[in-house]
């Protein structure tokens, strides 16, 4: 809807005041702040670094003031009538009770901290100082509500960096925590919480306050977050990539083709370690648990939704499916460690970890296909059964066709939960995680005269997977290993994304051809 | 359906059928009943029930095929209520003995003690509690503010590749995101906030956070989608700016959408093993003082993880590790429930005519 209602809005609040040129220099601080105290955080700069020849400190630090400036003046501006805005009589109830929570913080901290005081007399001041800032946020027209105390957050905080009360080399090791605080975290956390301070008073100042004030400030806090949320779950990959590539590229060559690290076991015969053994140990489990929980799983759903009356019975199968799916899956883990393992030879098998897999891919795969069902028009069943076709003919030969496309995709999302998971295969299925040889599945069929007449070694085998070999390289001690232990976490995270992406394709494909 | 009319749609349909098909039906599920039998008790004689189902089995699908479509997708569907029905009985069984020699103490004692072979899970369980509080307090806020960002601010663009960008990050194995806590964060926090060991509840609460924050932003934006554009249009049409009618027209309409995301993301946050298990140190003491979150302790799943291999040789300690199973899995379940009612009581305030 959004969408349909800005333009003509834009159009009708075409006029700009001085009040907007002169709030956009406190939320332009902001986003500056902001990506400075990240970049504090990620230590990609220290606050003790020069930016033409001053510090990033005192460069934050002025930057607080010139912010509390502008909004100070943005603040008296408008009040006084100088400039036209079109500020609220009161605050309102939130905001207030944000500003009492930042003063009783501050007001908390310094007093316990740095005055040493007691519970005694610093809970009360603290509070008193927190109902205090609420009640006059609360009382005073919005232009001022908005400003001035962002302004003395600004003053406050930029006051503090310059004269080096809170410097580079401030520590602070608070009673009973284990961690002490430094001063470039603190100086990072200041530029970060000013500067979405900022942001939000000076886009709400620069729409002249108002709703339309509040509304521009809380996009703009919300985008900003947003923006950060994003760019944070990148880099946390991209750190990956840029952590694995060299280990997995290690010795390959695209001609005669050779990517050693993927290709090659374990062992001292091969000059690159690798982790082939892993991969094919994922890749049979994977194959183990669709085998066994596929056909479960769409039967069900096939059951639940053609046969079945809605009522009791469904509702409670519903509630059993719902708690497998949200059971942890090192519950299942300790499950199969107590019911499959002593019953399958005894020991860590291959076959254990399909099944204790496929009793985690079953809730998946019946929820997303129960949804698929579900979704087939009731038109085609009826159409169908106009004809004069019988209920299991209409749900093989129109039904289950039309579903299948959700189905897949719930078995692939569900395949590339299951690809990841360490804890449930942790206690089942691997003796030497670090392994030389495959399990050959296939060929390791044998038949025998006694029950149970056919057997397969390297299913009734111990056998590794990819998951658990990261959790090895990390228990086994890093060190020499890491390397491996981020190359391992590449090929991991490429498998996983890959079932994943090809899963959200195909449901974004599907689901715009049904909206066709 | 009730009981009654379950019993009663049973002896209609199979009133309806021959007497072939009667004695088919009672051999497959006598030879099913036996397999599951067979599996439980001796494992090695299971192939013959099972030859013999597989056999009515596929006698069924070339003679009655409806009729043994339907009686499989039963089976299936009895199968998920048997999964749910043994997962429960064997961890409670393998918890019986820790419970019956620690009593009540179980769950308020906070001795791991191998030599006197006392175990209580009070430290786990308050490892558990502080790291889920910190995860729900870095996914709960993140992630509706994410789903908001999505659903209602981003334009039309931005939000087809934001989507499915959310949904893909929901995929990164956990143990991923333990490697990178473990390799990085670890040193991180010792280096920077002078840690004196690694591993922190912090740490974990904090990655955990991050872990669930997708699944928490995507299911709280489905919540956000499902409001009618009728209930929006409304607002907007009465005058209200965009932001008006988000704040109290769509997260009001989402809230039970919103908290059931929300607890999903708690369960998740519990449930959460590997991240844990390799950036705590795994010990079994309380952090001193207790609200010390920056310690380091063990949780619930961390315990079981770190644990089952060193308490093969002893009993008693891997019954305790199945208590602790047993405590997660109530939990979850608990949560499991309560979120289902609340999305059951969304969907019928939201599913009126649009």
């Amino acid at each position: 809807m959004s969408e349909s209602y800005g333009d003509e809005r834009a159009n009708i609040v075409a006029e700009t005041s001085a009040v907007d040129q002169l709030a956009v220099i406190p939320a332009t601080f902001g986003a500056i702040a902001f990506v400075v105290g990240w970049a504090i955080v990620f230590r990609w700069i220290s606050v003790t670094d020069t930016l033409a020849g001053i510090e990033y400190a005192t460069l934050l630090s002025i930057g607080h003031l010139l912010a509390a400036a502008v909004l100070c003046a943005v603040g008296i501006f408008s009040t006084t009538g100088i400039v036209d805005t079109e500020p609220d009589d009161s605050t309102g109830l939130f905001t207030a009770l944000a500003f009492g929570a930042i003063a009783f913080i501050g007001v908390g901290l310094t007093a316990s901290q740095t005055l040493g005081t007691g519970a005694t007399v610093w809970f009360p001041t603290s509070l008193v100082a927190a109902v205090l800032v609420a009640g006059v946020v609360l009382g005073v027209p919005e232009d001022l509500g908005v400003t001035l105390p962002v302004a003395a957050f600004e003053l406050v905080v930029g006051l503090v960096v310059l004269t080096d009360v809170i410097g580079p080399s401030w520590v602070w090791s608070p009673n009973g925590f284990s961690a002490s605080f430094v001063g470039p975290i603190a100086i990072a956390a200041f530029a970060m919480v000013g500067s979405l301070l900022c942001v939000w008073a000076g886009t709400n100042a620069s729409k002249g306050f108002g709703s339309r004030g509040r509304e521009l400030g809380a996009y703009a806090l919300i985008s900003t977050y947003a923006v950060a949320l994003l760019a944070i779950l990148a880099l946390l990959i991209i750190f990956v990539v840029q952590n694995g590539l060299n280990q997995v590229l290690k010795g390959a060559q695209l001609w005669p083709f050779k990517l050693p690290f993927v290709l090659n076991g374990y062992g001292l015969q091969y000059d690159v370690n690798g982790i082939f053994p892993a991969i094919v140990g994922t890749v049979w489990l994977v194959v183990g648990a669709v085998v066994f929980a596929v056909p479960l799983a769409v039967g069900a759903a096939v059951y639940l939704t053609e046969y079945a009356d809605q009522g009791r019975f469904t509702r409670i199968v519903e509630t059993a499916t719902n708690g497998l799916w949200s059971t942890p899956s090192i519950v299942y883990g300790l499950f199969a460690f107590a019911f499959l393992l002593p019953r399958i030879q005894n020991d860590v098998t291959l076959l254990t970890g399909q099944l204790v897999l496929g009793f985690m891919l079953l809730p998946l795969v019946l929820i997303t296909s129960r949804e698929a069902l579900q979704n087939v028009p009731d038109e085609y069943r009826d159409a169908s059964a106009a004809l004069g076709v019988t209920q299991w003919q209409t749900i093989r030969s129109v039904v289950l066709p039309a579903a299948i496309p959700g189905v897949l995709t719930g078995i692939i999302l569900g395949i590339g939960r299951i690809a990841g998971e360490t804890a449930p295969i942790l206690l089942v299925l691997v003796r030497e995680p670090f392994s030389a040889s495959t399990p050959s599945v296939l060929g390791s069929f044998h038949f025998t005269a006694t029950a149970p007449f056919i057997t397969n070694d390297a299913l009734l085998g111990p056998a590794t997977a990819l998951p658990y070999q990261l959790f090895a390289v990390i228990t086994a001690g890093v060190g020499a290993s890491q390397e491996f232990g981020w190359g391992t976490a590449l090929v991991l995270l490429c498998v996983v994304m890959f079932f994943y992406a090809i899963g959200i394709t195909t449901r974004i494909y599907f689901r715009k051809k049904l909206r066709q | 359906m009730s009981g009654a009319s379950t019993t009663q749609a049973v002896s209609r349909s199979v009133a309806e059928l021959d007497w072939s098909a009667r004695i088919a039906g009672l051999v497959g599920a006598l030879s099913l009943l036996a397999a599951f039998a067979a599996f439980i008790v001796r494992p090695g004689a299971v192939v013959f029930p099972a030859a013999v189902f597989a056999a009515v089995a596929l006698y069924g699908w070339f003679t009655y095929q409806a009729e043994t479509a339907r009686s499989l997708t039963f089976l299936a569907t009895a199968s998920t209520l048997v999964i749910l029905g043994v997962i429960t009985v064997y961890l409670f069984v393998q918890a019986v003995p820790i419970a019956r020699r620690m009593g009540a103490s179980l769950l308020t004692s906070s001795t791991w003690d191998v030599h006197a072979n006392r175990y209580g899970l009070a430290t786990m369980m308050w490892g558990t509690l502080i790291t889920t509080i910190i995860a729900t307090l870095v996914s709960a806020p993140l992630g509706v503010a994410g789903a908001v960002f999505i659903s209602e601010i981003a334009p039309k663009s931005v939000r087809e590749a934001v989507k499915p960008a959310i949904e893909l990050l929901a995929g990164i194995p956990s143990i991923v995101y333990g490697f990178i806590g473990f390799v990085v964060l670890n040193s991180y926090m010792m280096d920077l906030f002078r840690l004196p060991t690694t591993g922190s509840l912090f740490i974990v609460g904090l990655v955990i956070g991050v872990m669930a924050l997708p699944t928490v932003i995507s299911v709280s934006e489905d919540a956000l989608n499902a409001v009618p554009n009728a209930m929006k249009d409304g607002s907007v049409a009465l005058g209200s700016t965009d932001w008006q009618t988000t704040k109290s027209v769509s997260i009001p309409a989402a809230i039970s959408g919103i908290s059931a995301a929300v607890i999903l993301g708690v369960g998740r946050a519990l449930g959460e093993t590997m991240a844990a298990t390799v950036i705590l140190a795994n010990v079994t003491t309380l952090p001193e003082p207790l609200y010390d979150v920056f310690g380091n302790t063990i949780t619930l799943t961390s315990a079981i993880a770190s644990q089952y291999g060193v308490a093969a040789g002893r009993p008693m300690q891997l019954s305790a590790l199945f208590a602790a199973g047993v405590v997660l899995f109530i939990v979850v379940l608990a949560l499991s429930i309560v979120s289902q009612t609340i999305e059951r009581r969304m969907q019928q305030t939201l599913g009126g005519e649009q």
